[in-house]
């Protein structure tokens, strides 16, 4: 080989940039309390919000996410054994809610994608249909320019000098 | 066809095709979502007045076995979408490691609690927090935190040590879901950086004997 020490170099930046990356992201010690429904049930939120849904759409989504987190931490709470089955019920009642927001987010992503995309395609026809009064109102001011201009001939005296 | 209506005819085409052109660029840019200027979020917390004062019982750092003292923290989301974010609640002395602003790191000392909460675009968050110190001792010139009381639960603390009692502090963190791991991670990330939101509080224990019912 030519350049060992190169090659070396480039092996030492590489494993110097895989550190640094690895350290740059500390996950929480907390995730393991959390129902694993709740990765679902936000990315399919962001997903809905960004296809275009309105907030008020969103803030609606948003409402039952947190009560399924209220459920969650209530849940956590209950560390007594005499708990065990009101603390059950309450997880349950936490994934019902991840569940349906699951679903809502998904079906509202859809209609949301497709409303942006009716009304955007309707701007365009209003500016299609904007250019067409334009011109229609362009051909009326040319028209009536002239109208005026003949009618200044025609009014036009002519006098000796 | 007379060269002068050919010629009319031309123009109304011409002055059509250019509006055209024109609304519909017009359209075009008003439906391009350009990139957001910076994202962050906002991080405070308030005294029990719900304000920034009013820290302490008496305004005395010098907290007791049993003091409640009620704070707010409040979170701000600049963050151009909906967030699901993490404050984690540390207790820590002079000698442990802060967060670390630049390196968004996070400080090593073992997290007490958390809360979490799913936040609306450029919405606000803000929680009470009501904490005390239910039980602490006083051994070799240091005061020992063995458990407090956040939010009416007990959490025990593995006996945090202050100098003579002074120099202790609660260490709040935000955290935000990361959809790519599917986990909370220290910080955010915004324009390929990490960034980091913490804040602390400071206070003493120097009299770890509990508070008498008439304070």
């Amino acid at each position: 080989m030519k350049h060992p020490h190169r090659l070396l170099g480039m092996i030492g930046v590489f494993l110097l940039l895989t550190v640094v990356a690895s350290q740059q992201v500390v996950y929480s010690q907390f995730e393991g309390t959390l129902q694993p429904g709740f990765g679902p049930a936000f990315l399919a939120l962001r997903h809905a919000e960004s296809a275009g849904a309105t907030a008020d759409e969103v803030s609606a989504l948003v409402a039952q996410l947190n009560s399924a987190l209220a459920l969650n931490r209530e849940a956590l709470t209950l560390t007594a054994p005499q708990d065990a089955e009101k603390r059950t019920a309450l997880l349950a009642q936490a994934d019902q809610i991840l569940s349906t927001v699951t679903d809502q987010a998904t079906e509202l992503a859809t209609t949301s994608f497709q409303r942006a995309h009716t009304n955007q395609l309707l701007w365009y026809v209003w500016s299609l249909l904007a250019a067409a009064l334009g011109t229609i109102l362009y051909i009326f001011a040319v028209s009536l320019r002239r109208r005026y201009w003949i009618k200044r001939t025609l009014e036009m005296k002519v006098t000796p000098r | 066809m007379s060269m002068q209506s050919l010629d009319s005819r031309r123009t109304v085409i011409l002055v059509f095709l250019i509006l055209t052109v024109l609304f519909e660029l017009t359209t075009y840019e008003a439906s391009v979502q350009r990139p957001a200027g910076e994202r962050f979020f906002q991080m405070y917390i308030l005294g029990a007045n719900h304000k920034a004062a009013n820290y302490y019982p008496q305004n005395d750092t010098d907290i007791r076995v049993g003091s409640v003292l009620r704070w707010y923290l409040g979170i701000t989301n600049n963050m151009g979408s909906a967030q699901f974010v993490e404050v984690q609640v540390k207790l820590a002395n002079q000698t442990t490691q802060s967060p670390d602003d630049l390196k968004a790191l996070e400080s090593p000392a073992p997290a007490i609690t958390d809360f979490a909460e799913v936040m609306l675009k450029n919405g606000t968050w803000e929680f009470p927090f009501v904490w005390s110190v239910e039980n602490a001792s006083m051994s070799g010139g240091s005061a020992h935190i063995l458990t407090l009381e956040i939010d009416n639960q007990t959490y025990s603390v593995s006996s945090w040590a202050g100098a003579n009692g002074y120099n202790f502090r609660l260490i709040f963190e935000l955290w935000t879901w990361q959809p790519e791991s599917n986990t909370f991670g220290f910080g955010w990330a915004s324009n390929g950086e990490r960034h980091a939101a913490w804040l602390q509080v400071w206070f003493n224990m120097t009299n770890v004997s509990p508070i008498p019912m008439a304070e």
